[in-house]
């Protein structure tokens, strides 16, 4: 593949997708998926392709390349204006204890402990449903951060698979190093890192939040 | 008054067909002489002449009464509950007699206690000079098993007497004469579920207890050499509840939180904002909400709605729901609550106790029984409102009903009683009255602010009419104070405070709870909770052995403020147990168990394959419980030490 081609391919990601790689990985990456693909030429468009579906399963550590604004996480108050493709590393639910939400990734029956002899339950109705806020680990590669949902995201759930990629985008308020997200400024790239996916499980993440030992826990029944 | 309509179809009435013999004496059997001796004298006017029976505690009283349009002259005795009881034959009595897995299938046999033998003879005596015999017991499972037991002794002696069932849910004039109209047959089917259940209780209960005592003795002699290690299949799932409650109080990890409050003070009144989103889990996530909020210090009112609220008077009151609110309105037992509902039923003061019915049928006339309860000085004015206010007495009904009893409910007015009686009775009056009544009327308001795009909220309550809260001092309902706010306008907090809390663990059990519990996963239904809970937690007041006591402790003890505590026996069984793999105490075995009876109770399970059945099923459970039964050692030695160590062919033995 011609310089040319790898360029076209830079190009592409930059203008479609914002996002941002070191050129010497990209030279890398083409050369190992053209032979793979048996050395015969890729079209542009399919090669372009392949090209992000590698980036989306990359570990952006690896890549060392840096999108965001330098010292963003130690602002105290700051704005953050444009587009970054960047790595979801793992997320939590703030708004409710952890203890809670690591009973029901375990499938513990805890409903025993809900039953009290008060018949008529009482609970102020705006108590019944915090509204969820989800922490997010974000990196670009060489700056971690955390952000926050300072309103709801629909795209965004405990689900989504740690080294997912996301792009933000749009104005977004960082204070005291997290990022305020609303919903206009998240959209989820897709992908994962397998390496991560492990470490991060969300019953890691909860044990970790509660300071308990990080066991193999059994999954989600 | 209010009475069963039976089940089975019939075309020909019982009270029919006897019209055409010539009856001249009938012997009535209740369950208790109180309960004789009330019913004897509605039946008689107070006319009713009183004898001797060979049983001190069990009275004789004899009148003339028209019965099946004949005049006849009535017996009325009683037994002291079950007449009967069951064991296993002779051979298999003794706690070395066999291998306790032979309890599952050695034969059993009724008999009759020694304490009781006198009141059988009475029995025996009497019926051999009536015609007929009609059953008086109460109107509840027991009830009808107690009635078949009275059935069988009378006819071993006097085959050819006609037997009938009174069904009746007060000791008044009107729910006696009406029973006496509308005799019945008894309930066989309600009978056989009774049997099953004692058989299975023997056979489960004894097997267990005896395999558990005998191995855990010789293992654990230090600590319990004289212990008896009871197991019933009710209090082992019951016992399993406070030891799941105290594991998971253990296993809690306290998180801690932070929220943001906002402060109005308008003239003296200080008026707090909750935040909506309640509580955040991460102090800089809440702390950058906070400085944001710190920024732009100004509330906008962005919308005030007042609307209507009530609160509910209670529902008509049925067993459980009486033993709960008992429990925590007036820290009486439901075992001593049972006790105390029961001797005001055999009173006439209230109606039958043991009740799942939450309805009042359409046919009892709520009215009178208002009416009687004016002369209270303390409630008497509301009883009275109640009568004046439109439509008269108006409940609020539940959904559930047994088809056997009213909802608990009082008959008689009476300023007689003192203490625990009197609390109890004062309670089921006013509960009464409350839920007759109408509801408490308020009007509520919630004004919500926003302030740098955070939402917060306060609500004020008025409390416009307090209706049944009048009679009902149980239930609190306060008012809160807020001032005018008009939505768009703005104002400066006097306060922004960002504060921190814990999370807490759930609290031990209350016997409330602990009932709560057991309705849930449906295990001691037939509104007998409190029995279970005396039996296998040993929270009986009346308790005066002392030595009893410390045993039960060993399985559980109570708190200073009566919350269930396991102790080490009852915590080390449990584990041990569990780890078997055998949900031995958890519900589902017994609540399938339970849900069995009453389909034996409603003649749609046979009673002979659900026996088998659950033999069956326990008897598994048992010869695993055996084969593990190191699992039970090794749970046991966390709490009483290092177990006693045996050979092979030792354990064999065991
Ligand atoms: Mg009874």
């Amino acid at each position: 593949m011609s310089p040319q081609g790898v360029r076209a391919t830079q190009a592409w990601l930059h203008s479609s997708w914002q996002v941002q790689v070191p050129f010497a990985w990209l030279e890398a990456c083409v050369e190992w998926l053209q032979q793979e693909g048996g050395g015969a030429p890729l079209p542009q468009h399919q090669l372009n392709q392949q090209v992000l579906d590698q980036w989306l399963l990359t570990d952006l550590r690896d890549l060392a390349h840096p999108v965001l604004p330098e010292g963003l996480s130690r602002a105290q108050k700051s704005e953050l204006s444009g587009s970054f493709g960047v790595q979801l590393d793992s997320l939590l639910d703030i708004s409710q204890a952890a203890y809670g939400q690591l009973q029901r990734w375990r499938g513990t029956d805890c409903t025993n402990e809900a039953v009290s002899a008060i018949t008529q339950a009482t609970q102020r109705p705006w108590e019944a449903k915090p509204t969820r806020m989800l922490l997010l680990q974000l990196t670009d590669g060489v700056q971690s951060l955390e952000a926050m949902e300072y309103q709801p995201i629909p795209a965004l759930s405990t689900t989504l698979k740690p080294g997912v990629k996301l792009q933000l985008q749009g104005q977004i308020t960082c204070r005291l190093g997290v990022l305020l997200l609303k919903p206009g400024n998240v959209k989820v790239l897709g992908g994962e890192v397998e390496e991560l996916g492990e470490r991060h499980s969300q019953g890691k993440v909860l044990c970790r939040a509660l300071g308990l030992p990080e066991e193999e826990p059994q999954g989600p029944a | 008054g209010f009475s069963v309509t039976g089940k089975k179809k019939r075309t020909d009435s019982p009270g029919d067909m006897i019209r055409r013999t010539q009856i001249k004496r009938v012997l009535c059997v209740a369950e208790k002489n109180d309960a004789a001796k009330g019913i004897a004298e509605i039946m008689s006017n107070g006319r009713a002449r009183r004898s001797e029976g060979l049983s001190v505690y069990n009275k004789l009283y004899e009148y003339e009464y028209n019965l099946f349009g004949q005049n006849v002259t009535v017996c009325m005795t009683s037994v002291s509950g079950h007449l009967l009881a069951l064991e296993f034959k002779a051979q298999f009595q003794k706690w070395h007699s066999c291998n306790p897995v032979l309890l599952f299938d050695a034969e059993v046999e009724k008999y009759c206690p020694e304490n009781f033998v006198q009141i059988k003879r009475t029995l025996e005596r009497e019926v051999r000079q009536c015609q007929v015999l009609v059953i008086w017991t109460d109107c509840d499972r027991e009830g009808e098993n107690i009635g078949f037991e009275v059935i069988d002794v009378c006819k071993a002696v006097k085959p050819g007497v006609q037997v009938f069932r009174a069904r009746f849910s007060e000791i008044t004039p009107n729910s006696i004469r009406r029973a006496c109209d509308t005799l019945t047959e008894p309930d066989g089917n309600v009978s056989d579920a009774v049997d099953v259940r004692q058989e299975l209780d023997l056979r489960i209960g004894a097997s267990f207890t005896r395999f558990q005592t005998l191995r855990l003795q010789k293992i654990f002699p230090a600590s319990l050499a004289n212990q008896l290690i009871s197991y019933g299949s009710c209090q082992f799932p019951t016992l399993g509840f406070v030891v799941e409650r105290f594991k998971s109080i253990q296993a809690f990890i306290p998180e801690t939180f932070y929220k943001i409050r906002v402060l109005h003070e308008v003239e003296e009144e200080s008026v707090e904002f909750s935040w909506k989103r309640n509580r955040l889990f991460n102090h800089t996530a809440c702390l950058v909400i906070y400085q944001i909020c710190m920024e732009d210090p100004i509330a906008t009112v962005t919308s005030v709605t007042s609307k209507p609220k009530s609160k509910w008077r209670p529902l008509p009151l049925d067993t459980v729901e009486m033993e709960k609110l008992v429990s925590r309105k007036l820290r009486i037992g439901a075992k001593e609550t049972m006790k105390i509902a029961e001797k005001l039923y055999t009173q006439g003061l209230i109606s039958y106790p043991r009740t799942e019915t939450n309805l009042f049928p359409k046919d009892l006339a709520l009215g009178p029984l208002v009416e009687h309860q004016t002369p209270s000085p303390s409630w008497g004015a509301f009883a009275r409102g109640v009568m004046e206010q439109p439509g008269g007495p108006n409940p609020r009904q539940g959904t559930k009903t047994d088809q056997a009893h009213p909802p608990i409910h009082p008959i008689k007015y009476t300023n007689t009683l003192q203490g625990n009686e009197q609390r109890v009775y004062e309670f089921i009056v006013r509960h009464f009255l409350a839920c007759v009544s109408q509801d408490a009327v308020g009007q509520e308001t919630v004004v919500e602010v926003e302030m740098a795009n955070e939402r917060f909220s306060a609500n004020g309550l008025m409390i416009i009419r307090r209706n049944y809260l009048d009679v009902y001092p149980y239930d609190r309902w306060s008012a809160k104070v807020i001032p005018v706010y008009e939505q768009g306008s703005q104002f400066q907090p006097s306060a922004i405070e960002m504060l921190d809390g814990q999370t807490s663990p759930p609290q031990l059990l209350t016997e409330a709870d602990l009932i709560s519990l057991m309705e849930k996963h449906g295990i001691g239904t037939d509104a007998t909770h409190a029995d279970h809970i005396g039996v296998s937690i040993g929270t009986d007041a009346t308790h005066a052995d002392h030595i009893e006591t410390i045993k039960s402790r060993m399985y559980v003890g109570l708190t200073a403020d009566q919350r269930f505590l396991p102790g080490e026996l009852g915590m080390g069984l449990v584990e041990g147990y569990n780890s078997m793999g055998y949900e031995m105490s958890k519900p589902d075995l017994r609540a399938e168990l339970e849900a069995d009876l009453k389909l034996v109770s409603e003649g749609r399970k046979d009673k002979q394959s659900v026996l088998r059945h659950h033999i069956h099923k326990y008897k598994a459970v048992f010869i695993e419980s055996v084969k593990k039964a190191k699992r039970l050692d090794e749970a046991l030695s966390n709490y009483l030490g290092a177990a006693q160590e045996f050979s092979e062919s030792e354990q064999q033995d065991m």
